[in-house]
């Protein structure tokens, strides 16, 4: 009897491991068997692990030279595919990337702080990266050979000590309307428009508190017109029934399925929906799109310093932005270095504003909150 | 019975050291970040401790704790009576179409509450599919309330009580209930005084696992959060941890009330639990088996398929025909393709492969370990006289009601401290950690699921064989295993597909080039592409149920095999 059942035992091994393991461990021990079975898995465990660690830490030990076997760790957001075999065929460097949206990006980044994993990050959150740069988390001096080659837009970026680099600027909202609901003439064409009350009720836009994009939107109308004016602004915009989704994908479908009438939209989101055919229209406001600005900087204690100098200086190379436009999946947006040209159907009057990333970044989480109790009141 | 005690207390501080590691020192980790918010950056400074106090200042965390115990406490009551009156009727009454039952339910538990949660959303959604094609226009009033989300986290989080009840009724002991009705007793006498009260464990932990489960929950707030605000604990601790500037303090501010709350509730399962014993099971116990109803049986028939098309065909059925309408937005129809399918093995994509083959090798490797400690756990709180089960007791399920966030962020404070790499500890960074955080996330169920089933076999037994001889593994190879083998394939089995698709824990801890299924899943909803994210889960839930499905069926003849 006992024999059958041990048979059985056997045949749930791949399920009931515990099993299998404990009738191999001898059958005197009690307690013996238990805990060495224990023990050889953590072991197993332990071994196992280890090889891998190994690899890395001699890797990243500083002693070891940036071969151009080592790869170069880069966390970004909106992944695009053409980045890793491009800068791998234009430099021999490996590169090895980490994605996810700008939230879960800073999360990990701010996590790994005692001892960080990455050597260059490249997000769209300027006033994060600024807010890294001012706690010393970023290497700085340093100038790229193109900086000169720099738009007067994007120079203006650039932070005194040189820790970050604009490789790109794009709105963070644009007016998106509804083709079906006004026409050119009916649509909000301004910022001010949106708390007429005319449009009460029909306008939706992604929650800054949630919204990565959502942030660098607020911002300048909060530094522009000081906090008070900024709130006050915001309050007419509730208070004119504005639809807070929790993020840009959110807004787009409410768009398209009629629960609003317009929105402010992040502009790849809104580019997207009108090169899907959805009946939409894109407005510049005259005064100015708030733009989010797409940063590089490089770990300050980077042991690969030579191949993040490298993709960097790749990321300012005309020839890498003007790729990116063409071929690229996040393709709208305004290049960082003169001799590239941005998408033919991208509007040629658009004109980016921007909150200066130290102040959006030292008031980032009290707008953020103002927004978040706001939105359950 | 000195020899098992004894053995009993070092197994215990295994177990305990085990469960420690895995699951409370991340949770500590970030928790003493409202006390020492830069202890793992190397800084000592003193945290600001009324940040502990804001819980009843700020507007949105206030209306996320109440909102979280609404929710808990009626999706509990609710999934309870749920799950048990069905796992009764399941277990009683034979009739066509309950294996369905059975297999719908283990969908419901390894399908991730968001996708369930986007299912209910396309179709109760004001231009749902339930107004468009139905005319239940005042669905989407109902549903999205706080009355609604109860029902529709209820049909998401019953079937952890069901399994946990149902397992229980796996064996009974027929004597008991016969002799009472000897006695006199009416069959309503019987269930109330014998069976009822007999099955109270099962219950019990089917109750903390459902509120574990849904004050832990982070899908479903975040999915009906498009449509209706409706923030809780969960979804604060991911706006603390997720957006910028990032607030480890505040995480673990508010874990803390999370865990408040579930200490809350074990106090409240201990209190009603004090003084019984349970081991009802002896040598007389039989294999309960299911008889067909004498009459009414087609209407369990019809009952069971109705309840199906609810729970299953509801939020399921949404996410397959946003799976295959073209077009950008979801469940329209307004055509029929398939070309998301195509495009999930189109050309050089292989990144879906990948990462499909990734998590399956982290869901596997993660159960059979999960498995190993979630026995030892169960083992140590049925059978041993170690003083501090009730703390091991605690310590498994607390991973259930802390999100994998926190878990995740956690687990980079600890397995990514410089000095590990001295010692080849690093972990972070290498497929590893997923598995070690998948590992403390499925414990909660296995541990669940097997002590169920072990508090009805009777320490006697175990001691009788050791009276003759038999050895440790003996006695668990030999009389254990056989009366629990059910319980453990399905714990096994549960864990295996709850961890493959594990998003928050892979989103915050997946090494460079190391892509799995949610991540890429994730990106493709991120991306707008609803469709190709439909296709992926159903793709990639249908290769999990086939492997499940497989699994149960070659352990199924040797059960066969038990009873001749």
């Amino acid at each position: 009897m006992a024999k059958g059942y041990r048979m059985k035992g056997f045949m749930l091994a791949s399920v009931l491991m515990a099993t299998a393991a404990l009738s191999a461990c001898g059958n005197n021990g009690n307690n013996e068997a238990n805990t060495a079975a224990t023990n050889s898995t953590n072991a197993a465990a332990t071994t196992e692990a280890s090889t891998e660690p190994t690899t890395e830490a001699a890797a990243e030990s500083p002693a070891a030279d940036a071969s151009k076997d080592e790869p170069l760790v880069v966390y970004l957001n909106d992944f695009d595919d053409i980045i890793k075999p491009m800068f791998e065929e234009k430099t021999g460097y490996k590169l090895e990337i980490v994605s996810g949206n700008g939230a879960e990006i800073a999360s990990r980044i701010e996590a790994e702080k005692g001892n960080p994993h990455w050597d260059v990050v490249w997000m769209d959150s300027m006033p994060t990266i600024d807010q890294m740069g001012k706690n010393g988390q970023l290497l700085d001096s340093w100038q790229p050979s193109n900086l000169d080659g720099l738009t007067d837009f994007a120079k203006g970026l650039v932070p005194a000590n040189n820790t970050y680099f604009p490789t790109g600027e794009h709105a963070a909202s644009v007016i998106v309307y509804n083709t079906k609901a006004f026409d050119a003439n009916s649509a909000p064409k301004t910022w001010d428009d949106l708390i007429d009350a005319k449009f009460k009720g029909a306008i939706g836009m992604a929650d800054p508190a949630v919204a990565a994009p959502a942030y660098p939107f607020v911002a300048w109308f909060f530094q522009s017109e000081g906090m008070d004016q900024g709130k006050s602004y915001f309050d007419s915009l509730l208070k004119n029934g504005v639809h807070v989704y929790p993020k840009n994908p959110n807004v787009a479908k409410a768009l398209t399925d009629g629960e609003i009438k317009a929105a402010a939209l992040q502009e790849s989101n809104a580019y997207t929906l009108k090169n899907a055919g959805e009946p939409v229209d894109i407005i510049w406001p005259a005064e100015g799109a708030p733009a989010s600005v797409r940063v590089a900087a490089i770990q300050k204690e980077s042991k690969h310093q030579e191949a993040a100098k490298a993709f960097v200086e790749f990321l300012l190379d005309p020839a890498t932005q003007q790729a990116l436009i063409d071929k690229g999946d996040e393709s709208y947006f305004e290049p960082s270095v003169k001799g590239v040209n941005a998408k033919a159907d991208r509007a040629a009057d658009a004109k980016l504003v921007v909150a200066e990333a130290g102040w959006a970044g030292e008031h980032e989480g009290e707008i953020k909150q103002w927004f978040a109790d706001k939105a359950v009141k | 019975m000195l020899r098992i005690w004894t053995q009993g207390n070092r197994t215990g501080w295994l177990v305990l050291a085990v469960l420690f590691l895995l699951i409370l020192l991340p949770l500590i980790a970030v928790v003493i970040q409202v006390l020492l918010p830069g202890v793992f950056f190397g800084h000592f400074e003193l945290g600001n401790l009324s940040l502990l106090l804001d819980v009843f200042r700020r507007p949105l965390w206030y209306v996320s704790l109440k909102n979280s115990v609404i929710l808990g406490i009626g999706t509990t009551l609710l999934g309870t009576i749920l799950g048990t009156a069905i796992a009764m009727a399941r277990s009683n009454w034979a009739f066509p179409g309950a294996k369905l039952l059975d297999f719908a339910v283990w969908i419901l538990i390894i399908t991730p509450s968001f996708i369930l949660a986007q299912g209910w959303v396309m179709f109760a959604s004001a231009d749902g599919l339930a107004a468009q094609w139905l005319g239940w226009h005042s669905l989407h009033s109902f549903i999205f309330q706080p009355v609604g989300l109860i029902v529709v986290m209820t049909l998401s989080k019953f079937p952890l009580a069901y399994l946990t009840v149902y397992s229980a009724l796996e064996w009974k002991v027929d004597r008991l209930s016969e002799a009472a009705r000897l006695s006199g007793g009416s069959s309503w006498t019987v269930w109330r005084t014998i069976q009822a009260p007999l099955l109270m464990p099962a219950i019990c932990s089917g109750a903390m696992l459902v509120f574990m489960d849904t004050v832990g929950d982070f899908g479903l707030p975040a999915s009906i959060a498009t449509i209706f605000r409706f923030p809780t604990l969960p979804y604060s601790i991911y706006s603390a941890l997720y957006t910028s500037p990032i607030r480890f303090d505040m995480a673990g501010a508010l874990s803390f009330y999370l865990v408040l709350l579930i200490a809350l509730a074990m106090s409240v399962q201990l209190y009603a639990m004090r003084k019984s014993r349970y081991d009802f099971l002896s040598s007389r116990a039989t294999r309960s088996e299911p008889k067909k109803p004498r009459k009414g049986g087609i209407y369990l028939v019809i009952g069971n398929i109705v309840f199906l098309a609810v729970v299953i065909g509801i939020p399921f059925g949404s996410n397959l025909l946003m799976s295959i309408s073209g077009g950008s937005s979801a469940g329209k129809g307004r055509e029929l393709t398939f070309e998301h399918y195509k495009a999930l093995f189109a050309g050089n994509n292989d990144m879906l492969l990948e990462g499909l083959t990734h998590s399956l090798e982290i869901a596997a490797v993660a159960a059979v370990i999960g498995l190993f400690v979630g026995f030892l756990v169960a083992y140590v709180l049925t059978y041993s006289q170690f003083k501090l089960r009730k703390t091991i007791d605690v310590i498994s399920l607390v991973s259930l009601a802390v999100p994998g966030i926190v878990l995740g962020i956690g687990y980079i404070f600890i397995w990514n401290q410089a000095w590990l790499e001295k010692i080849g500890l690093l972990l972070y960074g290498t497929p590893w950690i997923l598995i070690l955080a998948s590992v403390a996330g499925v414990i909660p169920v296995i541990t669940r699921v097997v002590v169920g089933a072990m508090a009805k076999v009777p320490r006697q037994l175990l001691a009788a064989a050791q009276m003759q001889g038999a050895s440790f593994s003996q006695r668990v190879v030999s009389i254990l295993m056989p009366l629990i083998k059910g319980a453990m394939l399905y714990a096994g089995l549960a864990a295996f597909g709850a961890s493959v698709f594990d998003l928050a824990i892979s989103s915050i801890l997946y090494p460079p080039n190391f892509m799995t299924l949610p991540v890429v899943i994730n990106k493709a909803f991120e991306d707008l592409q609803f469709g190709y994210a439909a296709a992926a889960t159903l793709t990639g839930g249908g290769l999990v149920i086939l492997i499940i499905a497989v699994m149960e069926l070659l352990i199924k003849p040797s059960r066969k095999r038990v009873k001749s």
